[in-house]
């Protein structure tokens, strides 16, 4: 297991029901979701690299074609 | 310090605007976009590019009918110009374009912030903006280069200091000059030249190749110097410019002809010898770029050879170069972007046009690129006046030409030159993206009568003598 803490910019979120959503769709790939901040779209998150990469956690269907939100990432640690 | 945006888009032309207007779509206004660029907004289409080339043409036509009527019974006559008042309107045309298109469209996105100057690439992630004001570096996580292309000017002795027009200076005339010498006889040359030549000027359209330009379905080109030497052009083919100078008041335009030096005697030269990629003082080998005097590199999701820089439009080295292309490849690397998708587009199924009078529209392989690259193109030629709606309409020159493939009937390729042929040559682009057959097409219920109805028979014509079809037969 590798650990790594993800940053990315969510954009999309506008309301609390909107932070909830990604939040769930993040948690449903094995994310560990530390903070979203709806004022700055900053996702904050920790990963099992083994399980998903950061790479493919941004096209997570919570961020696909048809959604409201995207992602992308800004900084892997 | 140092500003840091989501994405980063050089230039603000129709690309620009696409791949930005879209990105906000896409991201709910949130991404935060710099747009850099200089000069009227809205880049070259809206202020020096198809606005005002099909606005001086649609003014053209009216001249051109009155002085022209088609049928018998109708008295010729011959309208005054008022060239500087025709132009003042066009400006206007252009500036209210601009700002209904451009400039208010703005105010509908604050995420987008304008940066005036001249961009330069430092580094991946990195450009410097140079302004009167001075100079600003910019951040970016993502980047498109939609910088457009300007007029090539051909290196010919003389040529700067007699001074001649472009693209881009033509629409700021106010006397319409008498005589006008077009070197070089691209798309631009002629609708300019056709315009012009209707208003009033005498126009010689100056070239070495009796082609049009490159990548032209052959019988299509040559129809259509036919039409415009009908309407009174004059081609001046196989000429080699040698120099330029003044002498008095008119320009001379010195050409080597069969080997003998023919002197040609303008009011005005207009240079219509191609674009070329705006990508000097750019830099993007600091980024790892490629390119070359055509363009820049792009694979087909549009990203550069740096994968996390995209072009788009103009300066794109390929095939086409059109206000309709440049917008959709904003609008993809936008979806490319933020959506982590890699599409492309297929440029056999994009269409181009000439706004002369007759229209020359097209998409697909010519003959020759599909036997090229194919080896097996079965295709059929109908003139115009096959076409009741030409008949009707008292047009004769003109030609549809439908390229397929041997094997399987599909259509790969429509040319057409006749009247509205950029209203409807669509229908060739949906038969093609659609891999229809020339059945398919025949299947169609069309319009009678109608110009686009050569389509549908120039279909018949692969599987039926047209000359033994009455006029309305299915
Ligand atoms: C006379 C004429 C008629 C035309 N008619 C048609 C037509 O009828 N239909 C059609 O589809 N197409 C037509 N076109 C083509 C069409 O205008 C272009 O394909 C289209 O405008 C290209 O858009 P673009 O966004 O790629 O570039 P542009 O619109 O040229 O925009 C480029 C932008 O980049 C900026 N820029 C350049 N270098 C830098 C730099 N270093 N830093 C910052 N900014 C920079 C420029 O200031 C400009 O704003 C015509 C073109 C011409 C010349």
């Amino acid at each position: 297991m590798t650990e790594k803490k993800v940053t990315m910019r969510v954009f999309g979120m506008t309301c609390d029901d909107c932070v909830r959503t990604v939040t769930d769709g993040l948690e449903k790939q094995g994310a560990d979701v530390l903070s979203i901040s709806l004022s700055n779209g900053i996702a904050i998150v920790k990963i099992d690299d083994a399980k998903i990469s950061a790479e493919n956690l941004i096209k997570a269907p919570v961020f696909g074609e048809e959604s409201h939100y995207k992602a992308q990432l800004r900084r892997v640690e | 310090m140092i500003q840091e945006y989501d994405l980063v888009i050089i230039g603000r032309g129709a690309a620009a605007f696409s791949a930005a207007i879209r990105t906000s779509e896409i991201t709910s206004n949130q991404a935060s976009i710099a747009m850099i660029g200089f000069g009227p907004i809205g880049g070259t289409c809206v202020n020096v590019g198809c606005v005002p080339s099909k606005y001086i043409i649609e003014a053209a036509k009216v001249v051109s009918t009155q002085r022209n009527p088609r049928y018998p019974g109708i008295k010729q006559s011959d309208p005054v110009v008022e060239f500087g008042k025709l132009m003042e309107s066009l400006r206007g045309a252009v500036e209210e374009e601009r700002k209904s298109k451009y400039e208010d469209v703005l105010k509908f996105y604050p995420n987008i912030t304008m940066y005036e100057g001249r961009a330069s690439i430092i580094s991946r992630d990195t450009v410097k903006v140079t302004s009167k004001l001075g100079e600003e570096d910019i951040k970016g996580y993502n980047f498109i280069i939609a910088t457009g292309s300007s007029p090539m000017i051909p290196k010919i002795e003389g040529l700067e200091d007699t001074g001649y027009l472009t693209s881009d200076s033509v629409w700021s005339l106010n006397e319409l000059p008498g005589e006008i010498g077009i070197l070089g006889g691209g798309f631009v040359g002629l609708e300019i030249g056709q315009a012009l030549h209707r208003l009033g000027s005498s126009v010689r359209i100056i070239k070495k190749h009796d082609t049009i330009s490159r990548g032209i379905e052959r019988e299509v080109g040559s129809e259509l110097i036919r039409a415009l030497e009908n309407d009174g052009i004059s081609f001046l083919i196989g000429r080699d410019v040698e120099k330029v100078y003044q002498r008095g008041d008119k320009k001379i335009i010195s050409t080597r002809y069969k080997g003998k030096i023919e002197e040609i005697e303008v009011d005005e030269i207009l240079i219509a010898s191609g674009r070329k990629p705006n990508v000097a003082g750019l830099s993007p080998e600091n980024a790892g770029i490629e390119y070359s005097d055509k363009g820049i590199k792009v694979n087909d999701d549009f990203s550069t050879s740096n994968p996390l820089i995209y072009a788009a439009g103009d300066v794109v080295d390929q095939k086409y170069r059109l206000e309709t292309l440049s917008a959709r490849e904003g609008a993809i690397i936008a979806s490319n972007i933020f959506n982590h998708s890699s599409k492309g587009i297929n440029l056999q199924e994009v269409p181009w046009a000439i706004f002369t009078e007759p229209q020359l529209a097209s998409v697909g392989y010519t003959e020759d690129e599909y036997n090229r690259n194919f080896g097996k193109a079965v295709v059929r030629t109908i003139p115009l006046v096959m076409v009741p709606k030409a008949r009707i309409l008292r047009e004769d020159i003109g030609l549809f030409k439908i390229v397929a493939d041997e094997d399987t009937g599909k259509i790969v390729g429509i040319h057409v030159l006749a009247p509205y042929a950029a209203e409807f040559i669509i229908e060739a682009v949906i038969a093609i993206k659609n891999g229809y057959t020339y059945n398919d097409i025949i299947e169609n219920s069309h319009i009678f009568p109608t110009v686009a109805e050569g389509i549908k028979l120039t279909s018949q014509s692969f599987t039926r003598d047209m000359t033994k079809m009455s006029c309305c037969v299915e």
